[in-house]
């Protein structure tokens, strides 16, 4: 503003600029977004990020491999199994080194739970912006029983780092399963029940059918991912185009929208819900016998109950323990299919036991200029709705 | 298309300007000089057999005392949905001026992760309309993932501590 000569005050654009966020209960973090508001009607939105930056990517260049799996827990917090994974997956890439069937299978078990869990949570906090709290509690409802299922095979509810370079922690007992087997015979019916309450109701559909669209050509220039990418209808799902952990062997649908809108993005995670328990069920009546980490001794610890009878075992384990594992020289990239879309770590290996540069694909990290043109010209109430619909998750984004 | 014909059909079309093509671990990879960057990855983009659409990702690489030339190098991850293949390009960049050309003109995708190359390794992205910090604050000095900045703590303003020096506690090798 500014005072004119007759003292009056004049505005000197016709816009206002509103501040929404770092710390706004619909942003799922610390996510700042300033918006040029001319009325109701967003003219630009400029997003700032960096709020939650914790250094996980500096640290990782000063730690072993096997310490920086917990702190890829802490990236995507939703999914963290699916962090774990692709760590691990690029690791041995470098190691070539196999991984036993049974291990393949419970990693896949583990990554559909995070994803069940992630999608719930999105489901919960979507429906809640938008102003259907019902969901939000029935969402976490079942998202509780993941976590007491990850409680009872990791001895942690949320950050698990469950699988490790060659396998995974420990092998599953068949009460877990059972109980995983409980848990997806149950889910079903309460994706129904969410759907009766979402899918064809007329508020919904209101404030989602046709709000923050995006074309094919603009998902992809834009680099979204994951669902978000699929809404578009961009047929595209690592898990199919390039299979990894044995995902070849799973017979699941990859849903594809057509318009892009935030109501497909919604569709699309909610058919994912469902595929993910189908693979989860898959997945437990073909589970192999066999052992549940990688053979090598130089790559996963021996068994403890070797290490009293054995020489070589207890040399390994010592070593393991005080030195970790030693990459060859090399760089590479394996991609995922997380819950948000493509997740993967380009790992540079300098030789020795520490990764010499770590760094993290981030599918909501890439997705945030994309969310902000979507906010163009939208109300500022499908502000919220749109940053829903993308999902984003700030302790990738920030790392 | 194989990670091999990939390879092949770049250096086919392109020539002299890719330094270098190799599989590696699988994966198809080229070398390209700051130079050739934009023209490499406007033909990888546009050409029909190769349909590289999708930008995945761009990553910053400081390689100090790795024994090699150049020390910074920018890693660019491309996908084709069309034809389901991959490449990456990897662009080298001397130590005193690593400057390489922004690609946002092809990719809107590339606004954040270039920035990020700004803010976190001090690569200089020319022609990019919006270069500033994005994760550090603007008023942050030095670039944090280069291998020399270190690890320690950051520096207070003042203290009650007598003991406390205020010079940075230069870097340390990492403790294996």
């Amino acid at each position: 503003m500014s005072v004119t000569e007759q003292g009056l005050l004049e505005r000197e654009k016709d816009t206002m600029t509103l501040n929404m966020g770092p710390s706004h209960p619909s942003t799922h973090g610390v996510f700042q977004v300033v918006l040029e508001m001319d009325g109701e009607i967003v003219r630009s939105a400029e997003p700032h990020i960096g709020y939650l930056h914790t250094g996980i990517e500096k640290t990782s260049e000063n730690k072993r491999y096997v310490h920086v799996i917990p702190m890829t827990d802490r990236l995507d917090y939703l999914s963290p199994p699916q962090n774990n994974l692709a760590f691990c997956l690029t690791t041995e890439k470098l190691l070539q080194c196999e991984i036993p069937p049974r291990a393949q299978y419970l990693r896949v078990i583990m990554c559909e739970l995070g994803r069940l869990g992630s999608h719930l949570v999105w489901l919960a906090t979507h429906a809640l912006d938008i102003g259907a709290m019902t969901v939000f509690l029935y969402c976490w409802r079942e998202r509780e029983m993941i976590l007491d299922l990850n409680e009872e095979i990791s001895g942690v509810r949320m950050m698990t780092s469950y699988i490790r370079v060659g396998g995974v922690m420990k092998d599953a007992t068949p009460e877990w399963l059972s109980k995983v087997r409980k848990f997806i015979d149950y889910l079903p019916e309460k994706i129904d029940e969410y759907e009766r309450l979402l899918t064809r109701n007329p508020i919904w559909l209101d404030r989602t059918e046709g709000v923050g669209v995006m074309t094919r050509e603009e998902a992809i220039n834009w680099s979204l991912s994951g669902p978000a990418l699929r809404a578009s209808g961009v047929d595209f799902d690592f898990r199919k185009k390039r299979p990894y952990s044995g995902y070849e062997n799973f017979e699941f649908d990859v849903p594809v929208g057509k318009n892009g809108d935030v109501y497909d993005r919604y569709l699309m995670r909610v058919e994912e819900l469902r595929q993910s328990r189908s693979i989860i069920a898959q997945a437990l009546n073909s589970l192999p016998d066999g052992p549940y980490k990688a053979e090598d001794n130089k790559i996963s610890l021996p068994e403890r109950s070797t290490l009293h009878t054995s020489m070589e075992a207890l040399i390994h384990h010592f070593k393991l323990v005080s030195e970790g594992v030693s990459v060859p020289k090399g760089e590479t990239y394996v991609p995922t299919e997380g819950p948000r879309g493509e997740v993967g770590f380009y790992i540079v290996s300098d030789g020795s036991n520490v990764p010499y540069r770590v760094k993290l694909r981030a599918p909501s990290f890439m997705a945030i200029p994309g969310m902000c043109k979507m906010m163009d010209g939208s109300f500022i109430a499908d502000v919220v709705a749109v940053i829903g619909s993308i999902d984003i998750v700030m302790g990738e984004v920030d790392r | 298309m194989t990670p091999e014909e990939v390879v092949e059909k770049v250096k086919s079309a392109l020539g002299e300007d890719i330094q270098k093509g190799e599989v590696n671990l699988g994966d198809a990879v080229i070398f390209v000089s700051p130079d050739a960057l934009h023209k490499v990855a406007e033909h990888l983009k546009d050409a029909a057999d190769l349909k590289m659409e999708y930008l995945s990702d761009i990553r910053g690489v400081d390689y100090l005392d790795q024994d090699r030339e150049p020390r910074f190098e920018a890693v660019y991850e491309l996908h084709s949905f069309e034809h389901d293949h991959s490449i990456r390009i990897r662009v080298g960049m001397e130590e005193e001026d690593p400057t390489v050309p922004t690609v946002t003109d092809l990719w809107n995708g590339a606004l954040f992760p270039e920035r990020e190359l700004f803010d976190m390794l001090g690569f200089n992205v020319t022609g990019h309309p919006n270069l500033k910090r994005l994760i550090m604050p603007d008023e942050w000095e030095g670039h944090p993932l280069r291998r020399d900045y270190p690890l320690t703590t950051e520096d207070v303003a003042f203290s009650h501590n007598r003991e406390y020096k205020s010079e940075l506690v230069k870097s340390k090798p990492p403790t294996r």
